[in-house]
């Protein structure tokens, strides 16, 4: 490993490869049940119903404040098996690699996704890695697979939301989405915001046993608006938010008004939209502010009978569709 | 929100008119702001809000997209513009590249930019490739593009410029000119706040002056806003006629001296086409002599196609140009929410967020208006 960027010979199955399994990615992921050798583990039996979930990672910079690739894509998979009650175990990861990376990067983003795999008691179980030409990838992309055990004594059943639910957010929305925009200094704007990227394994623990429970998802792209337009169509009812209680720093209200950017579409990396029932809700929340990342738990909104549409009720009584959203969302002209 | 908004809602509430009054607002910054407060749901009925040619993206001419769009495509120009001008549909048979998003999947190097800034900062990291920015837009972003060119810009960057100035066609709203319609079709107007930052807000007198009708210049906040609506209704009301500033704290008597300095520095006023609605006198801006060798438009070759069906046209069925001049709502036009949504729009107001069009869906109007 003199190298100090990726070549095209460490995906071409000999040496440069071997060494690059071995001395990066098993050095930081290596764990009794990861054998680099074999071409498949047996994994102990699972103590419960087991879940299963997949997903891609990629996101530009590699690396941005409040997270990178690496820590992005554990929380990503550990976010969606927790929201669906699940406490996660085992990941396999594979890596696509881009020739010409530089070692020192990969090496921190493999550290970053082993690192945030253990604090969420994750074993990462089986492995591969492909280079890329250059100009052919962004430089690493993730894919991640992962296992988990079912916890939640009930079932969290999107269609069991009815008219008189209340929506609530563990807490700001749309950091992700502005960070990362900062990080690229697109549109030659820069600014300190980190991501809100984090696993949200303790909020989900915290409240997914509680009664009146209905449903948990952890919004990303396009943000808290497509998780209740996921809602509305589910359960065909009305979802609406009441703008004034969506909680938002102020450094993404800043950036969507200069660019004409809806918050409510901006991805989140670390949060949990739930709905309960009315009764349920201010202990869901009480839960959520016990733990450091659900101080900004709110009540925003809720399900009112009519057709499967998202609604934002405005601070002056007013009210307006959010609609799905249509495309990349672009800055306007004036 | 504030409880001065709320306050000044109270105000509106208590006049009474029996007949509908039209507020007209002429800036996408107005309209984006009305829809999103959802200041519509909260007035009473007997007053309407309609936009009225406030969008830039609405009024750019087609032939200048379609340029555009061949600039990168087959001049393999790096093409800057911003973000909403990358959706609007040109005429061109099916199968053609329609908008400048299109060309960036067919292989073309399309950037969209905030800021004029970042044209420049383009152009310095590419110095081999020509940077081609499509700058469209009212006063407010012409002035950064004078600023642009008085600070001196890389060789390689070139400005197609399709500025316009929005009072002109305002009077020709109120039949200021020949070829204006008899009717304006609104009772008061409020003026854009960062039109009169830049220009200075006396540049609205005429409303008052000419036409007797009352106008007050507005901010994009709410508040603003509805101080200004309440200004003109409490002038229809008393019979009063004046040119309100309800924006005091931003747009002062003269404008800004030092981008007006730029823009008159920089840019020659010149009749100019807006799309659908025609020529109107002295309402465009373009480069002067001086700066030739940055107008993109006399270093490329001119790819305006004759034979081309429909050129400068709205698409077949859309009366995007009834909708932009405040004579019709937008789900009167016979293709609204049925062949043009904003999943597949074919009138430019349909694309931008500020197009009347697009707002009227965003607010949930799902409905054409039956014929």
């Amino acid at each position: 490993m003199n190298d100090t960027r990726i070549l095209l010979a460490h995906g071409n199955g000999g040496r440069l490869m071997r060494e690059l399994v071995t001395e990066l990615f098993a050095r930081h992921l290596g764990n009794p049940l990861l054998d680099t050798d074999a071409d498949a583990v047996t994994l102990p039996p699972l103590d419960g119903e087991p879940m299963v979930t997949t997903d891609g990672f990629t996101v530009q910079p590699l690396e941005f404040p409040g997270g990178n690739l690496g820590s992005l894509a554990v929380h990503g998979v550990v976010n969606d098996l927790a929201v669906a009650g699940a406490d996660p175990r085992y990941f396999t990861l594979s890596a696509l690699i881009e020739e010409g990376l530089e070692l020192a990067v990969l090496d921190r983003l493999i550290a970053s996704f082993a690192a945030a795999a253990r604090e969420n008691g994750v074993a990462v179980v089986a492995g591969d890695t492909k280079v890329v030409r250059r100009g052919e990838g962004g430089g690493l992309y993730l894919m991640v697979a992962g296992i988990g055990v079912k916890r939640a004594q009930a079932k969290l059943a999107i269609e069991s939301i009815a008219p008189g639910d209340v929506v609530l957010v563990s807490g700001p929305v749309g950091d992700h989405g502005i960070a990362v925009m900062l990080a690229r200094e697109q549109f030659g704007l820069s600014g300190e915001l980190r991501s809100d990227s984090a696993s949200v394994l303790p909020l989900a623990r915290a409240v997914r046993d509680l009664p009146g429970l209905r449903f948990m998802r952890d919004p990303t792209r396009g943000g808290l608006a497509t998780v209740c337009h996921e809602i509305a169509r589910a359960c065909g009812h009305t979802v609406t938010l009441e703008q004034e209680r969506v909680p938002l720093r102020p450094e993404v209200v800043s950036v969507c008004e200069m660019l004409g950017y809806d918050p409510y579409f901006l991805a989140c990396e670390g949060r949990i939209v739930a709905v309960t029932d009315a009764a349920a809700a201010d202990t869901v929340l009480e839960h959520w502010r016990a733990l450091p990342q659900g101080a900004g738990a709110c009540r925003i909104g809720r399900i009112e009978s009519g057709n499967a549409r998202v609604i934002l009720e405005t601070g002056l009584g007013g009210r307006r569709v959010l609609d799905e959203l249509e495309d990349d969302p672009l800055p306007r002209i004036c | 929100m504030t409880d001065t908004s709320q306050a000044w809602l109270e105000k509106i509430r208590a006049f009474d008119f029996e007949r509908t009054i039209k507020i007209m607002n002429v800036c996408g910054g107005h309209e984006r702001s009305i829809t999103h407060s959802g200041l519509r749901g909260a007035l009473p009925e007997w007053l309407e809000l309609i936009p009225g040619p406030g969008c830039p993206v609405c009024v750019c001419p087609e032939e200048d997209i379609y340029q555009a769009i061949r600039l990168a495509l087959q001049d393999r120009a790096i093409l800057v513009a911003y973000g909403d001008m990358l959706r609007v549909p040109v005429n061109v048979p099916k199968g053609d590249v329609r908008t400048l998003a299109e060309a960036q999947a067919a292989g073309a190097d399309v950037r969209p930019i905030a800021s004029p800034t970042e044209a420049r900062a383009i152009a310095e990291a590419n110095p081999d490739r020509q940077v081609v920015f499509f700058a469209a837009g009212f006063e407010t972003t012409t002035a950064p593009v004078a600023a642009l060119l008085a600070e001196g810009v890389p060789d390689n960057l070139s400005i197609l410029l399709s500025g316009r100035l929005t009072w002109p066609a305002v009077a020709m709203l109120l039949g200021s000119f020949e070829s204006s319609p008899a009717s304006p079709g609104f009772d008061a107007l409020v003026a854009p706040g960062h039109v009169s930052t830049v220009m200075g807000p006396e540049e609205w007198n005429f409303v008052v002056e000419q036409h007797n009708i009352p106008a007050a210049v507005a901010g994009f906040g709410t508040e603003s806003l509805l101080a200004a609506f309440y200004s003109l209704l409490r002038q229809l009301k008393t019979g009063e006629r004046f040119l309100d500033n309800c924006y005091l704290e931003v747009a002062h008597p003269g404008g800004n001296p030092t981008a007006l300095r730029m823009m008159g520095a920089a840019l020659d006023v010149v009749d100019a086409n807006w799309r659908g609605i025609g020529s109107i006198p002295r309402s465009g801006y373009a480069l002067k002599p001086a700066f030739a060798q940055h107008d993109a438009r006399l270093r490329f070759p001119d790819h305006a196609d004759p034979g081309r069906r429909r050129a400068g046209e709205m698409p077949p069925g859309c009366d995007c140009a009834n909708v932009v001049l405040g004579k019709i709502y937008p789900n009167q036009c016979r293709i609204y929410g049925r062949a043009c949504t904003p999943r597949h729009p074919i009138g430019p107001c349909m694309v931008s967020d500020e197009g009347a069009c697009r707002i009227w869906w965003a607010s949930g109007v799902r409905v054409a208006a039956d014929a």
